[in-house]
């Protein structure tokens, strides 16, 4: 593959990445420079792409673990006031709180319930059922096992549903 | 939806997500900015490889000198935190005081404090200096033995380091390592609070976590000088 084929092949995914950086962030701004510093970052590194193996994949990682790195740390320190009591709760690991700050507009229970889930969750439900992925890939994606992949999915529907009844309810 | 088995329940949401969650493009500025990103890696792909054996040239470089035998520490945060920890070092082998107007000596006032409950045994408290700071710590033992030593110093100038703040309850305090000892750091007004053990291993540091919820939450500490 060429350097111009491989950057044609590469930008054909920008919508799906940054579809998939603005559920991860849940912030317009923050989703462009994610998607940027991810193609940056892909095309400073193509080299280490593996012909044969899904190129989709491979961004979506980027794309991940650009958010995981950067962001967290930035998002966690920006989250914590004079005092060391944080202004508001910054979701990555834990559940997200009911508002989301107007950061990103929400319009449809699923939406909503899925902003709710823990960073993983979100991530393997956006991944293997938005975006059609392989659990092969998904768990090269999030660097864990396909049983994980398939037990993450499980739970994360459960959590999901459980939430979507929450909203039905009210 | 309720006499779905689980199985199709699962396929039915997944299914759902694929139709009904909203997908969004991206916008026309970022599509051009990657364009423009494309452009210019490209452009700069070149220059690349002679690139690399320089910063490959550094990187052996920079290792070598992190390699080198290291000198005392001359950060004055872990200045702080060594000396924190040497006095609590000191409690653990010979005991804490018995100071009765610890607080008073101190230059620190509690407007209320953690006397300990079915977790921690409060044992006393005692006027502290450290690194030219006068202050008061207060000891407590937990039901496993470890002593836990509760320090607050006046603050100036002690900035609690962001990178090691860790989520602990409703607090972000900062959880720092040293020679085998753990240490939360906070502020609280113009002081600043430590608390130290021994406690470093996941199920420990678990169980620290949830003494400095007891200690933080019922001690207030304010400058009495």
């Amino acid at each position: 593959m060429t350097e111009a084929d491989f950057r044609h092949q590469a930008l054909a995914h920008l919508d799906a990445l940054y579809n998939f950086a603005l559920y991860l962030g849940r912030n317009p701004a923050e989703a462009d420079d994610l998607v940027q510093e991810t193609y940056l970052r892909a095309f400073r590194f193509e080299t280490r792409f593996q012909p044969g193996t899904h190129l989709r994949a491979w961004l979506f990682q980027i794309l991940r673990n650009t958010f995981l790195t950067f962001y967290r740390i930035r998002e966690r320190e920006a989250a914590v006031a004079e005092d060391g009591v944080p202004d508001w709760d910054v979701p990555m690991f834990h559940d997200a709180p009911e508002d989301t700050g107007g950061v990103m507009e929400v319009h449809t229970d699923l939406e909503r319930a899925l902003h709710r889930l823990p960073e993983e969750f979100r991530t393997v439900l956006l991944l293997a059922e938005v975006e059609g992925l392989p659990l092969e890939d998904v768990a090269r994606v999030m660097s864990c096992p396909v049983g994980t992949v398939k037990s993450r999915i499980f739970r994360a529907k459960e959590r999901l549903r459980t939430l979507l009844k929450d909203y039905e309810k009210t | 939806m309720t006499d779905q088995t689980p199985d199709a329940s699962q396929d039915a949401l997944g299914r759902r997500l694929a139709s009904q969650l909203p997908r969004h493009r991206a916008p026309a500025h970022l599509r051009a900015a990657v364009l423009r990103t494309a452009g210019r890696s490209a452009a700069t792909g070149r220059r690349a490889a002679v690139l690399a054996s320089v910063a490959t040239a550094m990187v052996v470089t920079l290792l070598f000198v992190a390699l080198l035998p290291k000198s005392a520490p001359t950060d004055p945060l872990e200045l702080l935190i060594r000396a924190v920890v040497a006095e609590h070092s000191r409690t653990v082998m010979w005991g804490a005081r018995t100071v009765l107007n610890a607080v008073e000596e101190s230059g620190i006032g509690l407007a209320r404090q953690f006397d300990g409950d079915d977790r921690l045994t409060f044992v006393n408290a005692e006027p502290v200096y450290i690194m030219r700071r006068r202050g008061v710590a207060l000891h407590y033992r937990d039901q496993d033995g470890h002593l836990i030593t509760y320090v607050v110093l006046p603050g100036q100038g002690v900035p609690v380091p962001d990178r090691k703040r860790v989520q602990v309850d409703r607090f972000r305090p900062a959880l720092l390592r040293d020679d085998g000892f753990a240490t939360f750091m906070w502020r609280q007004g113009e002081l600043v609070c430590l608390l130290v053990s021994d406690m470093v291993s996941p199920t420990d540091i678990e169980n620290f976590k949830q003494y400095f919820v007891r200690v933080r939450t019922a001690t207030e500490p304010f400058p009495a000088y």
